[in-house]
């Protein structure tokens, strides 16, 4: 599976049609409508967290626990590996008589390992799969999306109803409506 | 339609719409300067001067121009090392612990917290580099391959577990604090009007637009960051009371050091939150965004904080007379009778006795109020650090070897610098960026059951 979510990207994508909200319930209900009326809701996009559109929408749910447990093995297991290396084949030394092999005083660094490694090695997949990069370009529906506005972008497909689907967008309270091609958008 | 809860308080009052919370927190950012940044900036650039010419004068001389001696070979730096990581720790508890417990209240000062987390351990690794003397060859604390034989770290000691420990914590601490201001970057990226502006805030806002795809995956990653950080914030002060406990020296020797430790480190971070904030609701505006309610819970964690802590001090006491060894027992008595008891006795007040006042409504709810405690706090908590340290080293088990020690104006000024640091780094952040996380702010202020 490709690690990066195509999704993201608006580039070389069919017309848009985009609705803009000011309240979250109303971009819940508009959702939730459009999917119930069997429109496939491209992306939506929110100033702050709106909890359960991620489930209207249909969004698998993240499998970044998995890639922290192993980005967590492999700290551990370089860690053991370093102390091993260095303090019981590469130059054993005697303190306090205390025994060379595992003992708890190796805890500390594998944990502190483990640690670094899990919150990295998640980092950088989140990065990687959200599309995330130093310098890559905003692609923003509208500036104020980041700032008090919702929007709800549909990708229109071959033998799609527009006109309906902009109803449908209507009757939930958008307060406005824009189409989106090649970069360009139109107020509708 | 808005459901508003019948029992719960809301945690943003003034009836703010999500693009008010925009406007009031980007102000400073957007706008020039105010009289008070300009003033708080300067001062805290001339305290920053005064450790760099601390640091220089240290350097340029060597370590000798510090008053430690071969008893006292902790004195001041080592206080103020483990003074100032304790502070960083409210940072990481206050989002860390409290988003896994759900409390909302956190989402108006985590940012800040988070951000004297980091500056605070900057300040805080200043002193064991430096009391290495020679600074540049630092790198040895590290496990690289060297060409002095095959010499490698001593992993059985807990001053190498301090350097993983903080490194790790540094690291981790900015990786969650960056992640965290990602979407408020992106705001303030799509208001800012300048060419130069725009470019800076949209490099360091990753491209971010909002999808609900990413929200998703976002909530996660700060979930499991948070779920990492509790276990790493606990391990960080356990470590550094290792560097103590796992030692010889009575009144080190003990192992309560680990908890005590945790609970002073809560209880120095919130003193220090709590000056902080404080100061920067009435300056920037942000009465409707902290509000007393917010302080109000602070005060309480002080006081739960500075109890256990209490407590741990009296236990302490006990264990050494319980014990019936000599050394432990003296070691106590000399702490509260001896040469050094105003150190005792003011560590006892400020963070036994002082904290106690929040027991009264009053006194949690008044910020001028709050201020001078959480300074008493802060005083009290480095009192602490010094009185385990010197008193502990003054005296040690050959009564031809106990010397006094006091701090050189060297090592004062390193400590005032410090603050210079710290407060530098924090003016420019409330300059550059959001206090306020302003994407979770927005997303409170329905107040939903």
């Amino acid at each position: 599976m490709a690690i990066l979510d195509k999704n993201l990207s608006l580039r070389n994508r069919n017309k848009m049609l985009v609705g803009v909200y000011e309240d979250e319930d109303n971009v819940m209900h508009a959702t939730q409508s459009l999917v119930d009326a069997g429109i496939r809701v491209h992306d939506v996009y929110t100033p702050y967290p709106v909890h359960g559109l991620d489930r209207i929408m249909g969004i698998r749910r993240s499998r970044l626990a998995r890639v922290a447990f192993f980005c967590g093995l492999t700290g551990l297991s370089l860690a053991v590996t370093m102390i091993w290396y260095m303090y019981v084949h590469d130059w054993p030394m005697n303190i306090g008589n205390k025994p060379e092999r595992f003992t708890p005083s190796w805890i500390p660094v594998m944990f502190e390992a483990t640690v670094l490694c899990t919150a990295f090695g998640m980092g950088f997949f989140f990065f990687w799969r959200n599309r995330m990069l130093h310098g890559v370009k905003n692609e923003v529906l509208d500036l104020r999306q980041t700032d008090d506005r919702m929007i709800i972008a549909v990708e229109t497909q071959e033998g799609m109803d527009e006109k309906s689907t902009l109803e449908l967008m209507k009757k939930h309270g958008a307060v406005e409506l824009r189409e989106f091609h090649n970069g360009v958008q139109t107020i509708l | 339609m808005i459901h508003d809860s019948i029992i719960r308080e809301r945690l943003v009052t003034g009836d703010k719409t999500a693009a008010d919370v925009t406007r009031d927190i980007a102000r400073p950012i957007l706008n020039q300067p105010s009289t008070a940044w300009k003033v708080g900036f300067t001062l805290s650039v001339i305290f920053l001067g005064i450790f760099a010419l601390s640091l220089f004068y240290t350097l340029w001389t060597g370590i000798g121009v510090w008053n430690i001696n071969k008893s006292v070979m902790w004195g001041w730096d080592i206080t103020n090392f483990v003074f100032w990581v304790g502070i960083g720790h409210a940072g990481t508890l206050i989002s860390a612990v409290l988003l896994l417990f759900r409390q909302k209240w956190r989402m108006s000062i985590n940012r800040s917290a988070e951000a004297m987390t980091i500056f605070a351990v900057i300040c805080a690794a200043m002193f064991p580099v430096f009391h290495m003397g020679r600074v540049w060859v630092g790198y040895w604390a590290l496990p690289l391959p060297n060409g002095f034989g095959s010499l490698w770290v001593n992993f059985n000691s807990p001053l190498l577990w301090d350097v993983f420990a903080i490194s790790t914590y540094f690291s981790v601490s900015l990786l969650f604090w960056y992640i965290g201001l990602i979407p408020d970057i992106a705001t303030i990226r799509d208001k800012v009007t300048t060419k130069g502006a725009k470019f800076w805030y949209g490099l360091f806002s990753m491209g971010w637009t909002g999808s609900t795809r990413t929200w998703a995956r976002y909530e996660l990653i700060s979930l499991i960051l948070a779920g990492l950080s509790t276990p790493l914030v606990l391990s960080v002060h356990t470590i550094v009371s290792t560097d103590f406990a796992t030692s010889v020296i009575p009144g080190w020797h003990t192992t309560i050091f680990p908890p005590y430790f945790v609970a002073g480190a809560i209880f120095s971070g919130f003193g220090m939150v709590a000056t902080l904030l404080v100061v920067a609701r009435k300056v920037m505006n942000y009465e409707n965004y902290i509000t007393i309610g917010h302080l109000e819970a602070m005060c309480k964690i002080i006081m739960v904080t500075g109890s256990l802590v209490g407590i741990a001090y009296l236990t302490e006491f006990f264990i050494a007379w319980y014990s019936g060894v000599e050394y432990e027992q003296y070691a106590f008595l000399n702490r509260a009778f001896g040469p050094y008891w105003w150190a005792y006795w003011s560590m006892m007040s400020c963070n036994l006795i002082a904290p106690q006042v929040f027991w009264f409504k009053w006194c949690r709810t008044t910020p001028w109020f709050i201020f001078i405690m959480s300074i008493v706090v802060n005083v009290g908590m480095w009192f602490e650090r010094f009185v385990i340290i010197v008193t502990s080293l003054h005296r040690d088990y050959l009564p031809s070897s106990w010397v006094m020690y006091s701090g050189s104006l060297t090592e004062v000024g390193l400590f005032l610098g410090t603050f210079g640091i710290f407060f530098t780094c924090f003016f420019l952040f409330a300059k550059f960026l959001p206090v306020i996380n302003m994407a979770e702010v927005k997303s409170i202020l329905r107040n939903r059951e």
